[in-house]
């Protein structure tokens, strides 16, 4: 079953970028949707046993790799995020007609592919192989349809993250080269996890990790790609990068970087939730000066990311769940804050905050929309932000009380910043250019709604995703300790 | 041992035949490497013809030397294929091209099978001999005149050097036997001072051969200068018999002086990555580069000499060097086609290809994402492979190698930039001068097509499943 998730994109996309065919958006909605529903008859299953809907077969036989994948609470809300919005990104696409149509789908079809690899992959090798097949589609996607300055810019972000995965990859062949499996080393998930360390090679190995998944989240300081890479972007490929991809890393710290290195959590863990609090403020304060309504959305991302790291960072049951939960949500608001960027700067020609207002005027559904969603991004009680973050501060508060206080602040941060953007844009005079703003068409009106119904639903029913990962998160809990 | 044979035999044959019908001789060659490289499948996956090991005390045909056979004679198999196109200029020398060629693979497959110091000197005098001839073949050109004599110096400085080496060896063993001079040395606990330095000067040479740092200064201009069917000869033929002899020699010969040799070869390792890269980020001009690139890889293969006595290091030894020789060509393949139709050698001739020509810049894309060893390519798991077999030995050489092939990501995607974001000159012209004709027409010739085609299609295969070569020998 779990093998569907990653053969259906990976086979249009090939059938989409080697044959080149007419009405290839359609196509790749199409593989989209496939995969969405494969995903709904996955939310039947019973993953209170632990992995269920495994897939194994020998990869590399004499060097224990194996391509196995398999899913549990965790991995199915990666799945549900990952393709609940490939949907979305798709149709919110078509708006603008890319040339060479047939190899953007593509790309992003792959992308699809490789991501659901990365939540389902069981083996290390594999995940590592998943996790940096991912970076090749959006860097070609950013680098042929990005904006201005878009080579060096994303050239710099495929150096960054690259390098910060290589690391990722020392580490993991050490633990790989301590497991013994009848004299054989496997990268099998639960053979490196049996791995004991001392607390010396634990460090280096957490180092490794952390070093990667830092750089995709990204958490300060090693955030210095992200805005411009955000800015650069063509709208597709930001929403790639904000909504799933970076979840990347906040998944392969739960699954991978706590799991194989407890051992040294205890002293190095102090210093990563600082950095990610530290992350929170910096970006907080940085975004309510931003101009660029994009560049603003970006360093929001940061802030947000380095909230989830933080309370899955804590390591108890709230900040996990929060975590989890807000990986969701937080993929939903921003793909959706992004879209609208999307429609501003298609309509307006410009993203600059000081060129907008009035447009409630003109376009009231759109403003409400736009609304709805801004209220989920600054986590207002009844949005589907809400319970996150306040499972992610619980977790937090749990760990330390003043680093709980201060990350917080996020929330009145976030509530100034996204509402001085929200007012900028759509209240204030109407100037002669955002006069005659078009409202919403059907298909924008389409995308928009299930986001912003997504944002209400959620907010009322979290619980109908906590009850999906309450088993898994327990296990892993108890499992791991630090 | 039949494929060494059916290689010499074709050789002879294509020298003959091309005093009479040079259209003929593209097929007899390749026939002849595919006969060769089937007779060597047939010894190494299936019952085999029985007699490898007819001249054990010269030299002996085992797993080990059948698999890199393979390797070798696929390589040249692909050159040939690519050799329609490549070739096309050359009228009366036609002949001896490809009879250069296949003679010098007889040597690659001397050395890859030898298990005497005088069948290895040979085996590296036959691969070389030939490639000295080849470098310098287009008589009127002082860049390729340059080369040839460059590399002839260089190459019969270095053979000299090996050749007192192994001199030393003897003196201090007693035999040119591997396996005898192995149980002369021991466990390496009373070296005298003359097999030490003998061993010392057998690296040097050694490392001469592969153009590791600091002796690889012969390398860029050698590979420039030369036509450029030979340079991805050079580039993969010479390098795998390089290493699979190097291999080899401290494999069955030197295991035991380890502690003796493991440091100079590291410290080779260590500088031949990193010099060779940095030096690669400033290149403009695509074979320079993939000299330097080649350079490096020579810096990784080290360390499956330094891993000797890891279990696998040898099948890492072999992945790499196939995955590394199979995206070289397919590299090469795809800039024979655009630099000889456009006349240009450096990075701005690859400029809007992907537009012109996507086979083309898919393959050359593929082929650089593998040869930076980006996952999940080939080259990716050629890395890998190597990297986990001298991790436990020498950690910090690991992260030394891991940071270079970071480093190298920056000069493969200079290409890769020119061909996808970067639009060509002739674009430029016909958007500027209005009802210009865009007279830039780029075909691809039939057999560089094909080639690239198998080139890639292997690499693919050995993406979906290393298996199928890591664990053959």
């Amino acid at each position: 079953m779990s093998l569907i998730f990653i053969l259906i994109p990976f086979i249009a996309s090939a059938i989409l970028l080697l044959l080149r065919p007419g009405g290839s958006r359609s196509i790749a909605l199409l593989a989209a949707l496939a995969n969405l529903a494969v995903t709904a008859w996955c939310l039947g299953c019973d993953y209170s046993q632990g992995m269920n809907c495994t897939f194994s077969v020998p990869w590399v036989a004499s060097a224990g790799i194996s391509f196995s994948l398999g899913m549990d609470g965790i991995t199915l809300i990666m799945l549900v995020l990952t393709n609940l919005l490939a949907p979305l990104i798709i149709v919110s696409s078509w708006g603008r007609n890319y040339d060479n149509e047939p190899r953007y789908y593509g790309l992003l079809l792959l992308m699809l592919g490789a991501l659901n690899g990365v939540f389902l992959a069981q083996d290390g090798l594999l995940f590592y192989v998943f996790y940096e097949l991912a970076l090749i589609p959006i860097y070609f996607i950013c680098a042929i349809w990005g904006g201005q300055d878009r080579i060096r810019v994303t050239l710099k972000f495929f150096i960054y993250t690259f390098v910060g995965s290589l690391f990722m990859l020392v580490a993991l062949l050490w633990v790989y080269l301590q497991t013994d499996v009848n004299g054989l080393h496997s990268f099998a998930w639960a053979d490196l996890v049996a791995v004991q360390m001392s607390t010396y090679s634990a460090h280096w190995v957490l180092l490794g990790f952390f070093l990667a998944f830092a750089v995709k989240m990204p958490l300060f300081p090693f955030h210095t790609w992200q805005p411009d890479t955000y800015v650069t972007a063509p709208t597709g490929g930001t929403m790639l990068l904000s909504g799933i991809m970076l979840k990347m890393g906040t998944y392969g710290v739960i699954r991978w970087m706590i799991p194989l290195a407890p051992e040294a959590m205890h002293v190095l863990n102090p210093i990563f939730i600082s950095l990610a609090v530290f992350g929170i403020l910096y970006a907080s304060i940085i975004a309510v000066k931003q101009s660029d309504i994009k560049r603003l959305v970006a360093y929001s991302s940061i802030a947000h990311v380095g909230l989830i790291a933080a309370g899955i960072l804590a390591w108890n049951k709230a900040g996990l769940q929060g975590g989890i939960l807000q990986m969701l949500n937080h993929g939903i608001n921003v793909v959706g804050l992004f879209f609208i960027i999307d429609l501003l700067e298609r309509r307006l020609g410009t993203r600059s905050l000081a060129d907008m207002g009035g447009i409630a005027k003109s376009a009231p559904k759109f403003a409400a929309l736009f609304m709805i969603i801004v209220l989920g991004a600054v986590a207002v009680p009844l949005t589907n932000g809400f319970p996150g973050e306040f499972l992610l501060l619980n977790g937090v508060w749990n760990y330390n009380f003043w680093l709980g206080a201060l990350a917080g602040l996020t929330i009145i941060f976030g509530a100034i910043y996204m509402l001085r953007a929200y007012g900028l844009v759509v209240f204030g005079e109407t100037r002669p250019e955002t006069a005659n703003f078009e409202d919403v068409n059907s298909r924008e009106f389409l995308v928009l709604g299930i986001i912003a119904g997504l944002v209400i639903v959620l907010g009322f029913f979290p619980q109908s995703i906590l009850g999906l990962t309450d088993g898994s998160v327990d296990r892993i809990l108890r499992a791991v300790q630090i | 041992m039949t494929a060494l044979l059916i290689i010499f035999l074709t050789a002879l044959a294509v020298l003959f035949v091309g005093l009479k019908n040079r259209s003929w001789l593209q097929p007899i060659a390749l026939l002849g490497t595919l006969l060769a490289l089937g007779a060597t499948g047939y010894d190494l996956l299936g019952p085999g013809f029985g007699w490898g090991g007819e001249y054990a005390s010269m030299f002996r045909f085992m797993p080990f030397a059948y698999a890199f056979s393979g390797v070798a004679i696929l390589a040249t198999a692909l050159i040939i294929g690519l050799s329609g196109w490549g070739f096309r200029n050359l009228n009366s020398t036609l002949g001896d091209h490809y009879g250069l060629i296949l003679f010098s693979l007889c040597g690659a497959l001397i050395m890859f099978s030898y298990t005497n110091l005088t069948m290895l000197f040979l085996g590296i005098e036959i691969l070389s001999i030939p490639l000295y001839v080849l470098a310098g073949s287009r008589r009127d050109d002082p860049a390729g005149n340059e080369a040839a004599l460059k590399y002839f110096l260089m190459g019969a400085f270095a053979t000299g050097i090996l050749l007192f080496g192994m001199t030393l060896v003897y003196g201090s063993t007693a035999s040119f036997d591997l396996a005898s001079i192995s149980r002369a040395i021991g466990n390496g606990d009373h070296m005298p001072g003359m097999l030490k330095v003998g061993i010392l000067l057998m690296i040097m040479g050694l490392s001469f051969k592969v153009s590791a740092v600091p002796f690889h200064f012969w390398a860029p201009d050698v590979y420039q200068g030369s036509p450029n069917l030979i340079t991805a000869f050079m580039a993969t033929v010479v390098k795998t018999a390089g290493f699979a002899a190097f291999y080899r020699l401290f494999s069955i010969a030197f295991p035991g002086a380890e502690g003796f040799w493991s440091i100079p070869v590291a410290m080779i390792a260590a500088l031949t990555m990193t010099v060779a890269n940095v030096t690669a980020i400033f290149q403009t001009d695509f074979k320079r580069m993939m000299a330097y690139s080649s350079i490096s890889h020579a810096g990784y293969l080290l360390l499956a000499v330094l891993a000797i006595g890891t279990a696998g290091a040898d099948q890492a030894l072999l992945f790499y060097t196939l995955t590394y020789s199979l995206a070289t060509i397919c590299a090469f393949g795809a800039y024979i086609a655009v630099a000889e139709q456009r006349g240009n050698g450096s990075f701005s001739a690859f400029n809007g290809l992907s537009k012109k020509q996507p086979l083309l810049a898919a393959v050359l894309t593929l082929s650089m994402l593998s040869l930076a060893g980006i996952p999940p390519l080939a080259g990716f798991f050629g890395k890998y492979f190597l990297f986990t077999a001298a991790f436990a030995k020498y950690p910090w050489l690991i992260v030394l190698a891991v940071i270079n092939s970071a480093v190298s990501i920056y000069y493969y995607f200079k290409i890769i930039i020119a061909m996808y974001f970067v639009r060509s000159q002739a674009e430029d012209d016909s958007s500027n001068v209005a009802g210009e004709m865009n007279n830039d027409t780029l075909t691809i010739p039939v057999g560089v097509r094909w080639a690239v085609l198998i080139g890639l299609l292997l690499i693919a295969l050995l993406t979906l499943a290393p298996g199928i070569v890591y664990g053959l020998i």
